[in-house]
């Protein structure tokens, strides 16, 4: 039987920033008034020493890097500014650095030896705006192709410039070998995907084998790089949403919540209770689909088959009820800022009720093909393992972190919509392999229904789908054939779109493999100045070869399924 | 065949043959690489079951599929990769552009995304939709076996009619005669 | 990035745990008896499936459909009036809210005086098109609703530019094809019953094929 650890603790005993801060000369840190979250807009130099600092001392630890990423502002002298999202496990407490840089000295420092995690995001930070991460061991471009000129999420940059990616560009494999090892002689590299369905059809893989043994791999990605950041720049608010559905498809719903909420803590406008009501149990469908197509296609790799029939059939019977909620199956846009796309069909009880009488057998009958099943246990047991402390160093969070025994979840950690109001349990193993990953998803599962139980249980709150405010709802359609403000109103929010006031914000959810956050930036027109997504698995992805290296072939195409790594989300 | 028999009963019934057992079992090559891609899974599961269609053998290696299924994004990074696998399938060959964001870019208008993936190869059926539901990438098949059809008659009677041409059969043929 | 092997563990601080503790095999679960019980599952459904006690999950399309909702975002249709003229006013706020900006119209004077603007060109690009239901929300006329219809598939791109004679099709004429669109849960019944002799959309279309429209 797992453990069932509690969640974090709530209370922050023995916190002290201000420890840390008295380490560092007076006006290096300063801290930002009016902003959402904690922030210290720190000096470039300190920046190294500082991070160290809030990593180790036992009044801060800092441990979780949770995410990095930069802002564009041409008309300020200091043109770029670099965020940092820093997240302490034991005290349960959140800090943002901001560091400002000039664009003709457009040089942060590195901290991949304080967080490994930070890796990825500081290639992209290259490959995105051009600043030069000082001591980065391979700063190259991460998501756009090696043929692209200039950094697109730059202001200046057209949002429909392209370059053409020619064949003598395309990357060639880089590999750190081990000691020992100084060439590739009498070793064989294989090259597997960006096409091939081992790899999930988006990622490329780049192995050096020893026998069947991996000494080295390099990975590839940005297959599938979608501009989601800078669409969100050219588009309004409420037109970001269908952009957001295609994040994590899988679980096209929470991103909608994620996104949503963030806007609305903008605007200072609360969801109606049956809007949030509906959102917590929508996600957690959500959350159920994209656990079962996750352990679905992991075992598919592993070569059982039949499991995927299973597991599909729920997903199946779950795009019934999210289709009559919204009228799409996959890509659900089925929020909307301030509310739901329309109110709840009449029978969404009735069909939840049945979904939850459904669901369980499909989930035990693939129990019962795999839990105790020997060549499943022979292919999962101890590969790909990693120990709570190194995930939490790489970045991990959500189901693969609590695999590997640090529980943390967002949904306990600051808990938002209806999940405080309801009694269910964080699960957590302490394997940290893919069999513990794969078993964590089904642990989820069934927490999953038994929150859905509770609030069916409620009953559904009454009241209208969206918050009745002309300024960001649309009216209904039936003021706005009989009422000439409400016409007025539903005009101007669709030509000049939601006005969201100058500000910043950043919200995070549970999504299905980890924290979901969007940090939104306005400056008070009808578009976003800036829209950050915080990519679960980016962190989780990137701690892909350390993962392998080291295990056979064989292996590293399981661990690929169990770590639930979502293209579209990966590089948005 | 042709030269063993010449034009006799037995290379048309052949052919005939041939005909009926390439349309009903297409085997398609899944490009699949977003959320077109899960849609795609939805439609060979139990739910839709494409194999009723004869396209359940899904090949991930293009020297064996007749189809290939582009469902998802394709970016520029990607396109040498795309452009090679078509080069690598054998004739006959179809392409079926599933999807938006295959047909035309979808709604990223952006900086690294493809305005649809007929800028280096050719399509012969394009489902819309984003992503389209199996049942709109079902019809896109049966769309793709009655052209077929339709271009092995026409190409059948430019060739009675004693205008032998080299025989194009799939895209090339399609975009000459839609 | 790869890695080598030998990894220089970097001292983390926290309380998390630095070794993992894998599941361990019972004698039971090395034996490969537990097989035997995967193996029951598949006999029961294999032998359910062949005596016809499991419901069949296959939707046998296109003969049989599945049962979407009313609110199934499709195929568009433009509305008509009931003399069979279409009943959009080239508003414009379909093709502003269309986050794929594929909708193109061509506004133009409308004969009758009480009818401002009509749209001499009203296209959609179905292969531009996400299907995200903005255009129906944003209509203030209910003049561009979506349908049921999802069989499309076109042969080029110059096919899939719909334009106001595809769209006006007369998807209308069944309630049951009618997919997402807005709805007035809240309406009372007084007006829902002016709303019906304004809306209704079923009976406008028929209404306006009587008329030879």
């Amino acid at each position: 039987m797992p453990t069932l650890a509690p969640p974090p603790p709530e209370t922050r005993v023995g916190y002290d920033l201000d420890a840390v801060r008295a380490k560092f000369p007076a006006g290096s840190i300063t801290t930002q008034e009016g902003a959402p979250w904690p922030t210290w807009i720190v000096r470039r130099e300190i920046l190294v020493d500082l991070a160290r600092e809030l990593r180790d001392n036992p009044a801060t630890r800092l441990d979780l890097f949770v995410d990095l990423f930069g802002v564009d502002y041409p008309d300020r002298a200091e043109r770029f500014e670099v965020v940092y999202n820093l997240y302490s496990l034991p005290f349960h407490a959140r800090l943002f650095l901001k560091v400002a840089v000039r664009e003709d000295d457009a040089v942060v420092p590195s901290l991949v030896k304080i967080w490994k995690g930070v890796d990825w995001f500081e290639r992209e930070l290259y490959d995105m705006f051009g600043l030069h991460v000082e001591g980065h061991p391979h700063l190259r471009r991460i998501l756009c192709h090696e043929g692209f000129q200039g950094h697109p999420l730059r202001k200046d940059y057209d949002a429909a410039r392209r370059w053409i990616l020619t064949e003598d560009k395309i990357y060639k494999p880089h590999f750190d070998l081990p000691d020992g090892e100084d060439d590739l002689f009498e070793r064989m590299t294989i090259n597997i995907g960006p096409s091939h369905p081992a790899m999930h059809g988006t990622f490329r893989l780049m192995a050096v084998l020893d026998g069947e043994t991996i000494i080295a791999s390099d990975i590839e990605i940005g297959y599938l790089h979608r501009c989601f950041e800078k669409m969100a720049e050219t588009h309004n608010w409420q037109q970001v949403i269908p952009y957001t559905d295609r994040l994590n498809y899988c679980s096209a719903f929470i991103n909608n919540v994620g996104y949503c909420k963030t806007v609305e803590k903008m605007l200072g406008v609360e969801a109606p209770p049956k809007a949030v009501w509906a959102r917590t149990i929508l996600s957690e469908f959500s959350r159920i689909m994209d656990h079962c197509v996750c352990n679905g296609t992991t075992l598919v790799d592993a070569g059982a088959l039949t499991n995927f029939w299973y597991m599909f059939q729920i997903r199946e019977e779950i795009y019934g009820l999210l289709e009559s909620v919204c009228g799409a199956r996959l890509t659900v846009s089925a929020c909307r800022i301030g509310g739901l796309i329309q109110n709840l069909p009449p029978d969404f009880e009735a069909r939840c009720r049945t979904l939850l009488t459904m669901i369980p057998p499909f989930i035990k009958d693939v129990e019962d093909l795999v839990d105790k099943n020997r060549i499943w246990l022979d292919r999962s047991v101890g590969i790909a393992s990693i120990t709570g402390a190194e995930a939490v160093n790489w970045g991990w969070t959500g189901p693969c972190l609590r695999a590997s025994g640090v529980a943390y979840d967002v949904r306990k950690a600051y808990p938002y919509d209806l999940y405080d109001t309801v009694e269910w349990e964080v699960p957590v193993l302490y394997g940290g392999d893919v069999y513990d990953r794969y078993r964590i998803r089904m642990l989820e599962i069934r927490q999953s229904l038994s929150i859905i139980r509770q609030l069916l249980d409620r009953g559904m709150p009454e009241g209208p789908h969206i918050v009745d405010d002309p300024h960001v709802a649309l009216p209904s359609k039936d003021a706005c054939y009989n009422q000439m403000e409400a016409m007025i109103y539903h005009f101007k929010l669709i030509m000049d779109g939601i006005q969201v006031p100058a500000g910043e914000a950043y919200t995070m959810v549970e999504g299905a493999n980890g924290e979901l956050g969007f940090y939104a930036i306005s400056d008070g027109t009808g578009k976003p100045y800036r829209l950050h997504c915080r990519p679960p698995c980016f962190p989780i992805f990137s701690t892909f070869p350390q993962l392998i290296n080291g295990g056979s072939l064989s292996d590293s195409i399981v661990s690929l399924g169990g770590l639930n790594v979502i293209a579209g989300e990966l590089e948005r | 065949m042709n030269k063993m028999f010449g034009e006799s009963w037995v290379t048309t019934t052949f052919e005939t043959l041939e005909d009926w057992a390439q349309r009903n079992s297409f085997w398609p090559f899944p490009f699949g690489t977003a959320c077109c891609a899960i849609e795609f899974m939805g439609t060979v599961s139990s739910h839709y079951d494409v194999s009723r269609f004869g396209s359940e053998v899904v090949r991930f290696s293009p020297r064996q599929s007749d189809v290939l299924l582009v469902a998802g994004t394709i970016n520029d990074k990607m396109a040498p990769v795309l452009k090679k696998i078509y080069d690598q399938m054998a004739e006959p060959r179809w392409v079926i552009s599933m999807g938006a964001c295959a047909c035309s870019g979808g709604f990223y208008r952006s900086y690294h995304v493809m305005q649809g993936i007929d800028e280096i190869i050719p399509v012969d059926v394009y489902v819309p939709g984003c992503p389209p539901t199996p049942e709109g990438l079902i019809y896109g098949i049966l769309q793709l076996k009655e052209k077929v059809v339709r271009d092995r008659k026409k190409l059948a009677a430019r060739s009675a009619q004693g205008r032998p041409e080299k025989e194009t059969t799939g895209a090339h043929a399609g975009s000459a005669t839609a | 990035m790869s890695q080598p092997i030998a990894q220089t563990t970097t001292p983390v601080a926290g309380p998390h745990p630095t070794e993992t503790r894998p599941y361990r095999q019972s004698l039971y679960e090395k034996s490969y008896l537990p097989l035997l019980g995967g193996m029951l599952v598949t006999i029961r459904h294999f032998f359910k499936n062949i005596f016809g006690l499991n419901k069949s999950y296959t939707i046998e399309y296109p003969e049989e459909r599945r049962d979407y909702s009313h609110r199934f975002r499709g195929h568009h249709i433009l509305t008509t009036r009931p003399d069979g003229s279409v009943r959009c006013v080239a508003c414009f706020l379909c093709a502003q809210n269309c986050p794929a900006e594929c909708i193109h119209i061509e506004a133009g004077e409308h004969p009758d005086v009480n009818i401002e603007k009509y749209p001499v060109v009203y296209e959609i690009d179905m292969l531009r098109c996400v299907f995200c239901g903005y255009c129906v929300d944003a209509c203030p006329e209910e003049a561009i609703i979506m349908s049921n219809n999802y069989d499309m598939a076109y042969f080029t791109r110059d096919q899939s530019i719909v334009g106001k004679s595809d769209l006006m099709k007369p998807y209308t004429f069944d309630e049951n094809l009618l997919g997402y669109r807005p709805s007035f849960p809240e309406e009372d019944v007084k007006r829902a019953q002016m709303r019906r002799g304004a809306f209704d959309l079923v009976a406008a279309a028929k209404q306006a094929q009587a008329n030879g429209g």
